[in-house]
């Protein structure tokens, strides 16, 4: 186990630069989780922290060593790829035990190592099957595995659930925080799926265009989004962004109303954009109200999506929101109800927040402004 | 999806008329092998001969060297096979895994060396193998038939690794393999149904080789491949084409036996399970 300094990382193909000074200090044993959508650079990352992919400038260090330009194999780190990578040629024990031979460990070792391995990950009926005898679960517990043998200072994922049916990638997705809370490991975990992402890290790297966005734990990157890209990305379904004016030094017009914002921070201009958490809003309560009439309900059984109309002066322009999954967001708003009884598309209801929950960003920067 | 019964008739009729097409021309050749040499021409033609003259593949064999061309024909081809897969693999690795300047080019460049038909080569490696004084030696056969291999199996090796998922090589490099490593202890044992395929193709192109062994092997008989040796067998006035095809049949069956012994191999699916 290891603490990870990344500093200042770069990485060009020609003219094209996806990573741009990438800076991260990772505590040992932290859980760590690099997410963002496709094309944002953190499988790249990942790769250059495993020596698969060289920096084109910056360093890497695990523990006191600088690693930068050292080989993969002499990194001490293990790696778990999204399609797993199982050998096809080896059974199962020596795909587990492959990196130990490689490092010249003797046999009896390596048995041993292989045996506890697939104990923890409840493989040892396996051992003498091929992988293409195993199920995509069974697969991925072999990668695992193969992982955990070489007790390494860190492991690196690679989207490692993502090839799993839904119901076994939580299962899965459980198995190994529970893991790394009992071996300790260090782990850099990449992944382009918020769940996975507010589940299992300790601390979320939120990367969009090769640049990161904010890092900080999951339940502060929620709660206090650094910019409006952060916010329009972590929660499903994504926050709400609505355009408005400043009616004071910390006041907004919204839905023909004065709202008092404390401590809103000041900006060039009136215009401001407002995020609102579809599950912040709720039905006929909350000290600001407005009446609408809902366009589409969704009904999940015990929640309710119910997407009402957007005034169209309170529409943002989808490239201020600049969220991967804001096709829709400009002219609906969506309310996320808990059990809320019958709701009919085009019946007159009342929907309502609390000020606090708003989130505001300067139209022009993303920047959060409170 | 479950066929009509006239759509599989169809097909099985399809098949059945593909394979005799292919198959006749073989069946043909033991037809010969086996009639009477003044039988070959009658009208109609016999489609079995009357008394099937098994004893001469003995014969033939007691004859003519035939066992010493199909040794020079299998020394020509493994030597060809050997020297063109050591190439071929490194080549084709490198095209398929790394991007270097040039390197689509440089791939073109080699696929255009195929396009060159072999008897422009002829000339130029006659005077080469002048040069050196390699003519009448079996290395020269051995070099020439490289020539005209290692572009095609270079591709076909290429499109192989292709299909082989580079988490392998990484998985195998975080691991603790060098790049070399990771080739030869993962790549290449995945391979094995390319390698296997590739290695065929190379030997059939070297075994039914005859114009460079006749140039480069004409005037020395102990050298000579099957190939070359049968053209002897024609005769200026007459030719015996029954035994002709006899002395066919047994230079044919070495490319059989192999063939049966790689078909394992050249069955795909070993990486099945790998990913996903």
């Amino acid at each position: 186990m290891a603490s990870i300094r990344i500093e200042d990382v770069r990485k060009s193909y020609g003219p094209v630069e996806v990573l741009k000074g990438f800076s991260l200090d990772i505590r040992d044993g932290e859980f760590v989780v690099l997410v963002g959508p496709s094309g944002c650079g953190k499988s790249t990352m990942l790769k250059i922290l495993a020596g698969l992919e060289p920096a084109s400038s910056g360093s890497i260090h695990i523990g006191a060593r600088d690693v930068t330009d050292v080989a993969p194999g002499a990194r001490d780190i293990a790696m778990v790829f999204q399609n797993y990578a199982l050998y096809p040629h080896l059974t199962v024990a020596k795909n587990m035990g492959f990196g130990l031979k490689m490092r010249g460990m003797p046999k009896p070792e390596i048995d041993r190592r292989v045996r506890d391995a697939a104990r923890i990950l409840d493989v040892e009926h396996l051992l003498d099957r091929r992988p293409r005898q195993l199920s995509g679960g069974q697969r991925q517990r072999v990668a695992l595995g193969r992982a955990i043998v070489r007790e390494p200072q860190a492991f690196l994922m690679d989207e490692p659930l993502s090839n799993l049916d839904a119901k076994l990638r939580v299962h899965m997705r459980a198995e190994i925080s529970a893991l790394h809370r009992r071996l300790g490991v260090t782990t850099i975990y990449v992944t382009h799926d918020q769940v996975e992402a507010m589940t299992m890290a300790d601390r979320i790297v939120l990367m969009r265009d090769g640049e990161i966005q904010q890092i900080a734990d999951p339940d502060t990157i929620y709660a206090r989004p650094a910019n409006i890209f952060v916010a329009g990305f972590i929660g499903a379904p994504g926050m709400n962004f609505l355009a408005a004016r400043r009616a004071g030094a910390d006041r907004v017009a919204l839905f023909g109303q004065e709202i008092a914002l404390p401590g809103l921070q000041a900006t060039a201009g009136d215009s401001l954009v407002l995020g609102l958490r579809p599950e912040s809003i709720c039905l006929g309560a909350g000290s600001v109200r407005f009446a609408a009439r809902p366009t589409l309900v969704e009904s999940l059984g015990s929640d309710k999506y119910i997407h009402v109309g957007v005034p169209e002066a309170h529409r943002v322009p989808l490239a201020a929101t600049a969220a991967h999954d804001q096709a829709r967001r400009g002219e609906a708003l969506i309310a996320r109800l808990i059990n809320p009884g019958p709701v009919a598309e085009g019946d007159p209801i009342q929907l309502g927040f609390e000020p606090a929950d708003l989130h505001v960003f300067d139209p022009a920067t993303g920047a959060a402004l409170r | 999806m479950r066929l009509s019964l006239p759509a599989r008739l169809l097909l099985y009729a399809s098949v059945a008329a593909t394979c005799a097409i292919l198959v006749f021309p073989i069946y043909w050749l033991f037809v010969t092998a086996l009639s009477q040499p003044d039988q070959l021409r009658q009208l109609p033609p016999k489609f079995w001969p009357d008394a099937p003259r098994w004893e001469v593949f003995g014969r033939i064999l007691a004859e003519r060297p035939i066992l010493l061309w199909l040794s020079n024909s299998a020394l020509a081809a493994l030597g060809a096979v050997g020297l063109s897969m050591s190439v071929s693999v490194l080549a084709g690795y490198s095209l398929s895994r790394f991007r270097v300047r040039g390197g689509q080019s440089l791939g073109l460049f080699i696929l255009a060396a195929k396009m060159l038909p072999a008897t422009l080569l002829v000339i130029p490696l006659f005077g080469i193998f002048r040069m050196t004084g390699m003519i009448g030696s079996l290395w020269s056969v051995v070099l020439a038939h490289a020539t005209l291999i290692v572009p095609f199996t270079t591709w076909m090796l290429k499109g192989y690794f292709d299909t082989i998922p580079r988490e392998l090589d990484q998985a195998a490099m975080v691991d603790g393999c060098s790049p070399f490593g990771a080739l030869f202890r993962v790549i290449l044992p995945v391979a094995a149904p390319g390698l296997a395929a590739t290695a065929l193709y190379g030997f059939v192109l070297s075994w039914s080789d005859y114009a460079y062994a006749r140039t480069f092997l004409t005037n020395a008989q102990g050298s000579w491949t099957a190939n070359l040796g049968i053209t002897t067998m024609k005769g200026e006035y007459i030719s015996n084409w029954a035994d002709i095809s006899a002395a066919s049949i047994l230079v044919a069956l070495p490319i059989l036996a192999i063939y049966l012994f790689l078909e394992r191999y050249l069955v795909g699916g070993l990486t099945a399970g790998s990913d996903k």
